[in-house]
């Protein structure tokens, strides 16, 4: 029956999207989102606001460099500039599909640098909304995905995409995402628990076109049982800079190179 | 006068009284099915009080839950093996998939974190994130668990027999759904594992059970047992019926338009219906004078204007100090006993209206020869009861030194014994020992670190200043002077976390297992930690300012006493180690203290209010302040002897007895009421003569008649409340002695104590033939 009603709306779709199955979608929207250029650059700016409006701030160089395909490894590269007593922290996450990332961190008031055991992808990323996976992605075979139906965000047209984890090591029992038909952003995500209550939404804010690339470069993630959420701006993004890949190193997290981080 | 007319027309029109009071009840009752109950402790004090606006904001700023529930699982051969953990394992995954639970924040053996490094690598994340297959895995959770101070007395005892699962809830869930729920889910398991529930929420829904139970069940038998007590006494149906009738009406037109006012039924205004008949009872005195009326004039309707004369003002005013002593109440901070008190006062006040109007026209409906044949026995001669009483005042009569000094002796004693009192509100001690929640809470108190919960919230002016080591070691040492109180089980702080990383980060190194050195580590550790471990880790114990840090102390009683202790060593220890910050206390286990001391406060205040309002009544009703101290005698007996026995046998002086001594003044100071006002008639009566022999003769008459009534409204009084001596929870039985031990023991100091210290005052009572006494007298006779 399913399938039935997915042939009908396939029917209506534009020729370019017609063959896409929900998870050549998702696939389609992660590359846009996480993958777009062999590297990347922003100064992140992150607001962690509570109910009350208390606002704390992370900032942080972000750099990232990709190797290969969409959806193969990834490596990213933070600085810490804020809170200030955590001023020239780094963080180093070599990102690999379907096995666990491999984390260092280095801790500059003991001069000493850490593996850090990637366990949890859900946790939270530097004490914000964001988990890891919301930041660096999730694996999309975790998930089986189903274009739901067709929906505008704001006066763009987008799927809703709902997926569902395969296994049980995910904290949300299920989330729609409501892809951008034109450039595949993800626009909105709604994550519900695995009671249905819908707990978590991001929203992308504002979309610019960086070096050609459409960039969501105001981001929001909100918890909605607890009020508090986090708003990342990401200032001075860029584009194919050629970074090298030995910046991603033990080495360099301790010493970070000034023309990358600043 | 307005009673008068009412007596007047109700014998004339009983009809119409009767059906009017009928379809007022039948109104009232239609409130009966918006019943709600308030079982929550907290409610004892309104929701703008002091400490429950701080507790709300200190479970905001670190985001702790209201309400937990813990599960204890144990083991005899050791809750570390695969079976025990695949079946904590399960029961967790269950309960965390329950509608209202917090499931992000419930700590388990799969959930709570752990801080570990192997191999190099740092480890923050769940203590058993699968359950191990191999005994080898088995081991290596038990070296985790045992290194980790954090998880030990939480997670594990120290014998590894229990271990615990916390489940918080969230606002507004349903307690007593999920309870049940949890109890479901470990029926389930077949293993030898026991399985303990206890916690805040679970006590307070057994609790609102219980409530129901004795409204529901003892209250009907109280009102079985004294219609048999009255069929006995008086041995006519209809009459019995009338008492239980008035009782019933009183009861549901209080408790209607306390349900229809939209006040919840709480622990005290549960116990209103058994209060109530208890009241009811007074009306005694009315059958009472009516029986020996009826057998000297043979003419009903006139042995009823006769009684009501006669009985009509001590009958109104021990309504009025009975209705005073609850009415009292309304001026006490905790909400509850407020309730009450209004409650009670309405319902005597309801209850006297019945005795002027609906007992009076129901006694034109008493058949005569029924009445005849009842009252054949009914004379002061020939009862045996009546010998019994008068060869009781005979003694105060004839030996009243002796009997005086007795009673100092005794007052001595009892003044002894209220030394000892030990003012004390124990909720989970409201329980019996032998109950689930009871036994769940001791063994879990036994096992881990303590089920009762205070914070000590440690605040700056500055932000960032619990980066500073000396901030730390300061808490650090606070923790260890803390943990030295034999009340704490264990304490818990961001310095056990901060001192966890320090020493992992550093291969394990015991050497590190120290508040860090500088502000830098401790910021950079902090935000290490956060960048694994669940939000509500670092939340709990820290705010993101880094300015106010959160002291977990579990204590291993919930005697209101430990956490003062707690807050006295956290204040000796900043007198010792001065530090500019300010160190408050928060939590259940702090909310219980203030609550306990609020009660000690209402206690003397109740005391010296009632003790003020029952002498002025009693001085306005005898016209006399004399007089009212000579009333007073027995009341302040009674009263100092049963906190005298309360003293010695040291039990907890809490929140029910507080307020029942209170109003048992009101209540106490009836049967002295009802013998002075009818031995001073009779006096008058037989011609005022105040020499020796006269007042004697009266004094022996008072107590054969209305004495008799007197002793029957003790018995009627305590049979009533005997049946809460069986209750399930304890202040229910501690309400049921004391008013039982207080009725009994005030009926006879009234009647031996009352004629001795008249014959001992004689000379000062009777000074000068009192002309306002006489009037008064007179006063009453035409009523």
């Amino acid at each position: 029956m399913k399938h039935g009603w997915i042939w009908i709306i396939a029917a209506l779709l534009p020729l370019q999207a017609q063959a896409f199955s929900g998870g050549e979608l998702m696939k389609q929207s992660q590359a846009a989102f996480l993958y777009p250029g062999k590297d990347f650059k922003a100064r992140v700016v992150m607001k962690l606001i509570n109910k009350d409006g208390h606002e704390r701030v992370r900032e942080m160089t972000m750099l990232r460099k990709n190797s290969g395909e969409t959806g193969g490894n990834q490596k990213y590269f933070m600085y810490f500039f804020q809170p200030a007593d955590v001023k020239d922290m780094t963080f180093m996450i070599h990102k690999y599909p379907a096995k666990d990332d491999d984390r260092w961190m280095f801790i500059p008031a003991i001069s000493m640098v850490k593996r850090i055991a990637a366990q949890d992808k859900r946790s939270s990323f530097v004490g914000s909304d964001f988990t890891y996976e919301d930041v660096s992605g999730r694996d999309i075979e975790d998930d089986n995905h189903v274009i739901e139906r067709e929906e505008k965000v704001g006066n763009r047209d987008c799927y809703v995409i709902k997926s569902t984890p395969k296994g049980a090591d995910s904290d949300f029992g299920y989330k729609f995402t409501w892809v951008d038909k034109a450039n595949f952003l993800p626009l909105r995500e709604a994550q519900y628990d695995k009671k249905g209550v819908h707990y978590k939404q991001f929203t992308a804010d504002e979309i610019t076109d960086i070096k050609g690339v459409p960039t969501a470069i105001r981001r929001t993630m909100k918890n909605l049982q607890t009020g508090h959420r986090t708003e990342a701006a990401y200032l001075k993004t860029d584009y194919d800079l050629g970074i090298e890949d030995s910046l991603f190193s033990e080495r360099f997290l301790r010493q970070p190179p000034r023309k990358w981080v600043e | 006068m307005f009673n008068f007319s009412l007596v007047e027309f109700s014998i004339r029109r009983p009809k119409l009284v009767i059906w009017a009071t009928v379809a007022l009840v039948l109104l009232f009752l239609t409130q009966f099915p918006g019943i709600k109950t308030d079982t929550n402790p907290k409610n004892m004090l309104p929701e703008n009080s002091e400490v429950r606006v701080w507790n709300d904001e200190v479970d905001k700023t670190f985001s702790l839950y209201e309400d937990t529930i813990v599960v204890g699982v144990q083991n005899d051969t050791g809750v570390l093996n695969r079976e025990t953990l695949a079946r904590i394992a399960r029961i967790t995954d269950a309960i965390v998939a329950l509608e209202g639970v917090a499931s992000r924040d419930v700590n388990s053996f799969t959930t709570i974190t752990n801080i570990t490094a192997e191999a190099g690598t740092l480890k923050v994340g769940p203590l058993m994130p699968g359950v191990p297959r191999t005994d080898a895995e088995v081991e290596t959770l038990r070296s985790a668990l045992f290194d980790n101070t954090l998880l030990i007395d939480r997670v594990i005892s120290k014998d590894g027999k229990t271990t615990a699962i916390y489940v918080p809830l969230e606002k507004g869930a349903n307690g007593a759904v999920i309870t049940e729920h949890i109890r479901e889910i470990v029926a389930v398991e077949q293993g030898t594992e026991r399985y303990y529930i206890a916690g805040d929420p679970v006590a307070r829904d057994t609790f609102g059970a219980e409530m129901f139970k004795l409204m529901g069940i003892f209250s009907p038998i109280a009102g079985m047992i004294m219609f048999i007590a009255i069929q006995l006494m008086f041995r006519n149906l209809t009459l019995s019926l009338t008492m239980m009738g008035v009782a019933m009406a009183a009861i549901i037109l209080s408790m209607g338009s306390l349900i229809g006012a939209g006040y919840a039924v709480h622990i005290m205004s549960s116990m209103a219906p058994v209060f109530l008949m208890a009241i009811a009872t007074d009306s005694i005195h009315i059958f009472n004078e009516f029986y020996f009326r009826y057998r000297e004039r043979g003419d009903k309707l006139a042995a009823i204007r006769e009684t009501m004369a006669a009985v009509g003002r001590p009958v109104r005013f021990t309504a009025l100090a009975t209705t005073a002593g609850f009415a009292v109440l309304l001026f006490m901070n905790i909400v509850p006993v407020q309730v009450f008190g209004g409650l009670i006062a309405f319902g005597t006040i309801v209850l006297r209206l019945f005795s002027f109007s609906l007992i009076p026209a129901i006694l034109t409906f008493v058949k005569d020869e029924k009445i005849a044949r009842a009252v054949e026995n009914e004379s002061t001669e020939l009862d045996r009861t009546s010998r019994f009483l008068r060869k009781l005042s005979e003694i105060g009569a004839t030996r009243p030194q002796a009997v005086a000094l007795t009673g100092l002796a005794l007052v001595a004693i009892a003044i002894l014994g209220t030394t000892q009192i030990h003012v004390n509100n124990n909720l989970v001690a409201w329980f019996k020992p032998s109950s689930e929640i009871r036994v769940a809470d001791s063994v879990m108190n036994q096992a881990l670190g303590g089920t009762s919960l205070g914070y000590l919230v440690v605040e700056s002016g500055d932000a960032e200043f619990m980066k500073q080591p000396e901030a730390m070691r300061w808490l650090e040492g606070l923790q260890r002077h803390l943990e030295t109180l034999p009340v704490v089980g264990k304490t818990f702080s961001v310095t056990d976390y901060l001192k966890r990383i320090n020493r992992v980060l550093h291969d394990n190194d015991q050497k590190f297992d120290t508040v860090p050195d500088t502000p830098e580590m401790i910021g950079q550790y902090l935000f290490l930690f956060s960048m694994s471990a669940k939000p509500a880790d670092l939340d709990n114990v820290i705010d993101p300012a880094f300015q106010k840090t959160n002291l977990w102390v579990q204590l291993k009683t919930w005697d209101a006493e430990a956490m003062r202790q707690v807050i006295q060593a956290a204040d000796s220890y900043q007198k010792a180690h001065p530090l500019e910050v300010k160190v408050k206390p928060a939590g259940i286990a702090y909310f219980n203290l203030v609550w306990n001391e609020e009660v000690l406060g209402d206690l003397v205040l109740g005391l010296v209010l009632a003790l003020v309002v029952v002498f002025v009544i009693l001085a306005l009703d005898f016209r006399s302040a004399k007089w009212a101290l000579v009333a007073y005698v027995p009341l302040l007996f009674t009263i100092l002897l049963i906190y005298g026995v309360v003293g010695f046998v040291g039990k907890d002086f809490d929140m029910p007895l507080s307020v029942m001594s209170t109003l048992s003044l009101g209540m106490a100071v009836d049967f002295s009421i009802h013998f002075i006002s009818r031995f001073r008639q009779r006096l008058t009566e037989t011609g005022g003569g105040t020499n020796k022999e006269a007042v004697r003769e009266a004094l022996l008459w008072t107590a054969a008649r209305p004495g008799k009534g007197i002793l029957r409204n003790a018995l009627l009084f305590a049979a009533a409340f005997s049946v809460m001596l069986a209750a399930p929870l304890t202040p229910y039985m501690a309400v049921g002695a004391f008013i039982v031990s207080m009725m009994l023991l005030s009926a006879l100091f009234t009647i031996l104590y009352l004629p001795a210290l008249v014959m001992l005052g004689r000379n000062w009572l009777f000074d000068q033939p009192k002309p306002t006494a006489d009037a008064a007298q007179a006063h009453t006779k035409g009523n």
